[in-house]
This record gives structure tokens, C-alpha cells and sequence, in this order.
């Protein structure tokens, strides 16, 4: 179809499923927000002078940032196998390139601001509720559960980083901003995947529900707190920090899992 | 922008900034831009990911849209503030 008579919103449903789970697509996404941006920002942008104590907020910050990402990439990079579609293995492929970027950003950030040691760093500040997050996350890669290993990542780490990422920008640094919003642009295309594949399958087998529920309950409260003690660390007002589940929320409550 | 007898409203897309698809989807999609930005009678807010999509046409409700941004399918329903997406699993 050329562009002139493209009318996006008529296509199939089938075609615009196919097209954007299609590492074309992802190609065209982004290099709109990537190009001329190495690790994550403009290079013009100046480092601002910050406080030791404001320098250990944001590195602590950074460093469980970091721990998500590198869940992230290990549980798309699982999931490839245990996917049950083409569409949903190559999408998943795209989406480990896009967690692998973040984690390098992340990382890079950190040498930025003058961590000489980036990996020790985040082993030593990485909270012990994100590890245990890690740990069921992989198991149920693992084990080839593909719905509770989906919820897990893509419903419920994503939307925490997405909802994390969007406060923290709002006050954050003007590189550490920019690195920000690069990562929340990708961050919209895997929330959205996690929720839309749940959401077919879980219309046509509710009983699938259930176990989701047992999921949840174990699981968000995890990521959830680790975030918001992130937020209030890095000085985000408790009303702000209140709205930090209200997405996911809507999001469980889409699907049938509130 | 036309109107004729008993059609619907249609818009010139124009781009609007939006760099998170393709080039030539563009048009479709911008930010919201604050609390104060209200839609218009094209546009619809996507709930899982909060851009705006746009349509060429006015909206009207049963219409399907589609949020490349986040891969979903959206129904446009009456809403107690305006249309809304229902999100469709298909």
C-alpha cells in the first residue's frame, strides 16, 4: 500500500499484528529517537554539578534500574524459546535488543557520574526484593510458563519501569532525563505487547486467570515497593509516588487480574 | 478540513512530532501535552500507553483504532468525559 492511500487505522487487524511484532517495524521506531543520541543523549548535553549526596541518590538510583534491565533482558532473551508464535519469537528478539541498549545506557551512565566499578556497584545497592523478583522471573522462564513468565516481565516489570522512569524524568538531570524518555519510548511497545498477548490468550482460556492472580500476588509487591523506595530516595513527592501503581492497576484490570 | 452532507468530518494529518513509529505513520500519533490538552474530534487517548492517536475522520463510536506506539487494537466507546479506547485482544 503506498503511503499516499495508506489509511492506517482500516488494515486488518491480522497485517498491523503481523507488521508491528516484524523487526521492520521496529527498525523504522527507532531510529527517530536513537539516531545521534550514543549511549542514550545528545553529547552537548552539560553534566550538572552535583552534590555527593545527591550523586549517591541517583547512583543508587541508577544501579536498581539496572538490576530490572538486566532481568529484563535475560527474561525476553528466555521467553524467545518458549514463545508460542513466530510473531511473538521475533518480537521478543527485538525487544532483548531493546533491554541490552538500556542496560548498556544505564551502565554507561554510571561511568559517567564516576563509578569506577558499574557491575560491583550494582551488585552492592541492588535491593534484595528486585533479586527475588529476578529469581521467580527466571523460573519461570525456565520451567517454559509462558503466561506467568509474560505477567511477570512484560505486565508487571515493564509497567513499574515505565510509571519509575516517566517520575523520575520529570525531575531528573538533563542527561539522565534524555536517557530517561529513550528508554520509556521502547517501554511503550513492551507493555503493550505483554498486555495484548495476554489479553488473546486469556479470552480464549479464562481459566488461565487463576494461577495470574497467585502470580500478582507474590510478585508485584516486589517490584512495586523497590520502585517506589527508589522515587522517595530521589526526593519524588508522596503524591506522586501514590500514582506509581495506577497504570499497572489499570492494566491488571483490563485483563481480569485485579 | 471538509465536511459534506451527513459525512463525517475529515482531517489533513499533518506530523506532528511524534518519533516512536515508522516515518510514514507518524501523522497518526502525538503526545498528550499536558492536563490541559483536550482532544479533538479525530483523536482518541490510548489507555495503555497514553499517546494520542489520530484518525483522518471524526470519530464516532464502534469506530476501530489501532496505537502502533503500543501494538493495540482500540474500540472507540462513550465515556463520561468523551470517547475512550476499549482495548480489543484480537
Amino acid at each position: 500500500m503506498s503511503e499516499s492511500t495508506l489509511d492506517l487505522h482500516a488494515l486488518p487487524p491480522e497485517i498491523f499484528l503481523e507488521h508491528v511484532h516484524s523487526f521492520e517495524f521496529w527498525l523504522g521506531s527507532v531510529q527517530g529517537y536513537l539516531a545521534g543520541r550514543p549511549y542514550g543523549h545528545h553529547e552537548n548535553l552539560a553534566e550538572p554539578a552535583f552534590d555527593d549526596a545527591e550523586r549517591e541518590r541517583l547512583v543508587t538510583a541508577l544501579c536498581h534500574y539496572c538490576l530490572g534491565e538486566t532481568m529484563a533482558l535475560e527474561g525476553a532473551g528466555g521467553l524467545i524459546r518458549i514463545a508460542p508464535n513466530r510473531p511473538c519469537k521475533i518480537f521478543l528478539a527485538t525487544q532483548t535488543v531493546d533491554e541490552g541498549r538500556h542496560l548498556e545506557v544505564l551502565v554507561h551512565r554510571l561511568s559517567e557520574l564516576g563509578v569506577a566499578d558499574p557491575q560491583r556497584e550494582i551488585e552492592e545497592r541492588a535491593s534484595p526484593a528486585l533479586r527475588r523478583f529476578r529469581e521467580r522471573l527466571l523460573a519461570f522462564v525456565a520451567t517454559g510458563d509462558w503466561e506467568a513468565a509474560l505477567f511477570a516481565q512484560n505486565v508487571i516489570l515493564e509497567a513499574a519501569e515505565f510509571a519509575v522512569f516517566h517520575r523520575h524524568a520529570r525531575s531528573a538531570d538533563p542527561i539522565t532525563r534524555e536517557l530517561l524518555l529513550g528508554i520509556i519510548k521502547d517501554e511503550r511497545r513492551h507493555i503493550g505487547f505483554g498486555e495484548n498477548e495476554l489479553g488473546r490468550r486469556l479470552s480464549h482460556r479464562p481459566e488461565l486467570r487463576q494461577p495470574l492472580f497467585a502470580v500478582r500476588r507474590e510478585l508485584d509487591p516486589l517490584v512495586l515497593d523497590s520502585f517506589a523506595q527508589t522515587l522517595a530516595r530521589l526526593g519524588t513527592p508522596a503524591s506522586e509516588r501514590a500514582e506509581l501503581g495506577r497504570d499497572y492497576l489499570a492494566a491488571v484490570g483490563r485483563l481480569g487480574i485485579a | 478540513m471538509s465536511q459534506g452532507p451527513q459525512e463525517r468530518r475529515r482531517y489533513e494529518l499533518d506530523d506532528r512530532g511524534f518519533d516512536e513509529v515508522p516515518p510514514k505513520y507518524r501523522k497518526y500519533y502525538r503526545r498528550l501535552e499536558g492536563s490541559a490538552d483536550t482532544l479533538a474530534p479525530n483523536e482518541l487517548l490510548c489507555p495503555v500507553c497514553k499517546v494520542v492517536i489520530r484518525s483522518a475522520r471524526e470519530l464516532r463510536e464502534g469506530d476501530r483504532v489501532y496505537c502502533m506506539a503500543c501494538l493495540t487494537r482500540l474500540r472507540v466507546a462513550a465515556g463520561t468525559a468523551g470517547y475512550e479506547g476499549v482495548v480489543e485482544y484480537t
